[in-house]
């Protein structure tokens, strides 16, 4: 019996965003990386080509890991002291970008100050050559004050700087525009807020190739159904052609994956939970690979072999299948 | 269009100071005001008043009857307020408003509502909450709403339905269904029951300046879909001209011209298209875009006209 599988044809297209800049495009990058132009839903190769694979980034924090799972810290070991030589272990881990996450304060537990920060920032591009996302604490002060002489001594790089938050964007946005480089803007969980969100941003005149979305989502068992509603929802307004959500997407599976109690906590949880290492694992990749269906373009992980898994489930999605 | 006017709201803070004051005169004001601007009913939203609803039900009624001469529509959660009102009333057929098929709801208030000779406005939502879809809605008109009022021998001629208006902020995928509701309870019983919608909550949550333009567009859509009851602001000039000029269908403005597509295009179970707009004219384009918000064909936000 030959069954026909019904072919969407979607007038909208979402935006290519390249992270990054090789030193041809006035930057240090040995490899920049491409996101975005998809003409069709995840994966569905028989209706278009998907010209950009989702890619990994691994998170890292020059700032204290207080509330980072030991299970993470074991897995990275002593480079977690230094950021030049974690960037660098996180590009030998094969991931495609180094998101720098700053805490409120540095190591030694000091507030942390915009000449930490940049640096930091400096020694990370330095030590590796991938693109770097590079995002403050999430306080609207801090982040100013930490991001934008980070745009300024970083000029020309394209790096993804964030957060862009509803509250909080003009500053980030207008250091971007006046660098070259990117940003991210995080809505909590909400198309609508999402959407505002871009239209502002564009509005101060960034251009739409330089802007990724976060629409926040929950980790495996703390909310994913509905961060997957949204970026589905998002992501099918974007191929309908509304273009203020046609932005590519960035999600934090890993920040969230190890935040749940299943990842982060190893004694006093019932024993058939299993080994716990091996359940964080699984739990940053469950919910790294359900985002990557529901259409991240980025996913932001934190453990090197959540990325191996990631990374081998992507490339299996996106062999087309024989027809 | 059969409006009831829905500007005495205990969500006002207006009203609640008013209320709190029994000031007579700024209810019996407002009373006037929204019957001279053309409401044919009073809708009177007090809020359950756990505490005082055995005086201030009748007191409003008392104070409202003696202004106009219009029905009046006791809105509440709180039946016992309702009846305190009702027993009061002596000018026109009252209105409550209302029940849901809710079990508890649809057992005790249409009972209230045949003792006291008032019509009832009954929301097309059970127990599990307002479904998004069209065929849902009109499902509970038919299977629970309907068949109380037959069961307890209720005249159909006096249930008046609401299928419930959401926001768009926020639950933009009821918009449209809300449309098909109106259209589909009107041929689902014979003779059909009253049917009447809460215009303005599709603008909740809207910021105050983008609200009116949403419920202009939304009521052409609704009337082009057979709506002739809603409750809503009567006192929003703007509003009332589409009104008028889709019933008398006036031509003569271009932008008339365009509200009277969009309803014609509801009609017909068609989208608007955008050769019936003249894209150079703001406002017609921001009708446009709100007219494609509505349909849920693109996503809400507070910026959309600046899209």
């Amino acid at each position: 019996m030959s069954i026909e599988i019904p072919v969407d044809k979607w007038p909208g297209t979402v935006n290519t965003v390249t992270l990054g800049a090789t030193e041809a495009d006035g930057g240090t990058r040995a490899k920049v990386v491409t996101i975005g132009g998809e003409q069709s839903l995840p994966f569905m190769h028989f209706e278009t080509e998907m010209p950009h694979s989702p890619v990994i980034a691994l998170e890292m924090t020059p700032s204290r890991t207080d509330d980072w799972s030991q299970i993470l810290l074991d897995a990275w070991g002593d480079v977690v002291e230094d950021p030049a030589r974690w960037a660098a272990a996180i590009e030998a881990a094969g991931a495609d970008v180094i998101v720098v996450t700053f805490g409120l304060t540095d190591p030694a537990g000091d507030p942390i100050t915009p000449d930490y920060a940049v640096s930091t920032v400096k020694a990370v591009l330095e030590a590796s050559g991938l693109p770097l996302v590079v995002l403050g604490p999430g306080q609207a002060d801090v982040d100013n004050e930490l991001i934008v002489p980070v745009a300024d001594s970083t000029k020309g790089e394209r790096l993804v700087l964030g957060l862009c938050e509803d509250g909080n964007y003009r500053t980030i946005v207008a250091s971007a525009m006046a660098n070259d480089h990117l940003v991210v803007g995080r809505t909590p969980m909400d198309v609508n807020l999402a959407k505002q969100l871009n239209i502002l941003m564009t509005d101060m005149g960034l251009p739409l190739d330089r802007i990724v979305m976060d629409p926040t989502t929950g980790g495996l068992g703390y909310g994913i159904e509905y961060g997957y509603s949204v970026m589905e929802r998002l992501r099918l307004a974007a191929l309908q052609g509304d273009a203020m959500t046609q932005l590519p997407m960035l999600v934090t599976p890993g920040y969230e994956a190890w935040r749940t109690k299943e990842a982060k906590v190893g004694e006093g949880v019932p024993e058939t939970w299993g080994d716990w290492a091996d359940r964080g694992v699984h739990w940053e990749t469950l919910t790294a690979v359900s985002l990557v269906e529901a259409g991240a373009d980025v996913v932001v992980l934190r453990h090197p072999e959540s990325l191996k898994r990631v990374r081998e489930a992507i490339d299996e999605l996106m062999t087309a299948a024989p027809a | 269009m059969y409006i009831i006017g829905e500007n005495i709201h205990i969500l006002s803070d207006a009203v609640k100071a008013a209320l709190r004051d029994r000031d007579a005169g700024f209810f019996q004001k407002l009373a006037v005001s929204q019957v001279e601007a053309g409401a044919q009913a009073l809708d009177l939203n007090l809020g359950p008043r756990k505490k005082d609803w055995e005086e201030l039900f009748p007191w409003m009624v008392k104070t409202v009857e003696a202004a106009v001469d219009v029905p009046l529509c006791l809105d509440s959660t709180n039946l016992n307020g309702i009846e305190a009102g009702l027993k009061v009333i002596t000018k026109a057929q009252p209105i409550i408003n209302s029940t849901s098929a809710e079990e508890e709801r649809l057992e005790q208030v249409p009972l209230v509502a045949k003792k006291y000779n008032a019509k009832l406005i009954a929301l097309t939502m059970g127990k599990a909450g307002i479904p998004v879809s069209a065929d849902e809605r009109v499902t509970i008109a038919i299977e629970k709403l309907i068949p109380r009022m037959l069961e307890i021998d209720f005249p159909v001629s006096d249930l008046i339905i609401d299928p419930l208006v959401l926001t768009v902020s926020g639950c933009q995928e009821y918009a449209p269904e809300l449309i098909e509701a109106v259209r589909t309870l009107q041929v689902v019983w014979d003779p059909p029951p009253a049917i009447s919608v809460g215009l303005s909550n599709v603008s909740n949550a809207v910021p105050d300046e983008g609200r009116p333009l949403i419920n202009r567009v939304y009521c052409a859509m609704l009337m082009g879909v057979g709506m002739n009851m809603m409750i809503a602001d009567p006192l929003d000039d703007e509003q009332n001209d589409v009104v008028r000029i889709i019933e008398e269908r006036d031509e003569s403005t271009p932008v008339g011209k365009l509200y009277l597509a969009i309803s014609d295009a509801a009609a017909n179970m068609e989208e608007l298209s955008i050769d019936d707009v003249d894209m150079g004219d703001p406002e017609q384009a921001d009708i446009w875009k709100t007219v494609q918000v509505l349909q849920n064909n693109v996503i809400y936000a507070e910026s959309y006209l600046q899209q």
